[in-house]
């Protein structure tokens, strides 16, 4: 395939790049790698842009790309990326941009400890603007599906979190109110 | 007798319900539920502004040079 990225196509694809960052570094857990999916990802729509139905949403397709290729890395690399003691979390510092100031170790770290499939839906739909049902296309599922794991994930990050009122919910708050009835 | 123990039984079902099974996953509320959604905003947010790395400039233009040649590869 030759490669002629239209001017307006190079600035659309540039566009993208910081919420395709952002989601591979919140996935991935690491910026390098995250880059390096990133630059494989824009690689691979280069490539395959005939496949691309104009009109359609170029974002949800270039998240496309990149989550097949992190899943199929991933799975290649399983046993470096499974975190059982929370190495993941380490790697998940991001240098913070100048002047922000803003503490998310706690969050990152509740986020690491999601599984994949739950994260995944979680930084789509809570985070990268997809509605649930792009979500369910760039995932290949259903939306019902999208939407279970986005409510385990936030329940999940919720209880990491101890966000209150969340007890409520739980298992501790109904051996509490047991012991005290 | 027998009160007690069924009072536990109930309760230790009540318990494995709220574990998220099937059909009635419990939902957050509201509040909780805000409180998760500003603080993954907030982190997203913060890796977006991150200035975007001067690789990905470079490779669009190249590739941008390459087109305008007549196809690369």
């Amino acid at each position: 395939m030759t490669l002629e990225p239209e001017p307006e196509l190079r600035e659309a694809l540039l566009a993208a790049v910081p919420s395709l960052r952002a989601f591979a570094i919140s996935l991935s857990g690491q910026v390098d790698r995250a880059d390096d999916l990133v630059q494989d990802t824009l690689l691979r729509a280069l490539s395959n842009l005939h496949r691309f139905e104009p009109g359609t949403n170029l974002n949800a397709w270039l998240f496309t790309i990149l989550r097949n290729l992190f899943h199929s890395e991933y799975r290649k690399r399983r046993r470096e990326v499974e975190d059982p003691d929370g190495s993941y979390a380490g790697r998940l510092k991001v240098q913070p941009g100048q002047g922000s100031h803003l503490d998310f170790e706690d969050f990152r770290s509740a986020l690491s400890q999601l599984p994949s499939d739950q994260r995944e839906a979680l930084l789509l739909v809570g985070a990268s603007g997809f509605s649930y049902e792009e979500a369910a296309s760039i995932c290949g599922c259903a939306v019902g599906t999208i939407k279970s794991r986005v409510n385990r994930a936030r329940l999940r990050l919720a209880s990491l979190l101890n966000v209150d009122d969340i007890d409520d919910l739980g298992p501790d708050s109904m051996t509490r109110a047991a012991l005290q009835g | 007798m027998t009160v007690d123990k069924g009072n536990k039984l109930a309760r230790a079902s009540l318990d494995n319900g709220s574990g998220g099974k099937l059909a009635t996953d419990p939902k957050l509320d509201s509040g909780s539920q805000k409180r998760i959604g500003d603080q993954l905003r907030a982190m997203y947010d913060e890796l977006m502004q991150q200035p975007v790395p001067d690789r990905f400039r470079d490779l669009l233009d190249q590739l941008d040079k390459n087109g305008q040649k007549g196809g690369s590869q």
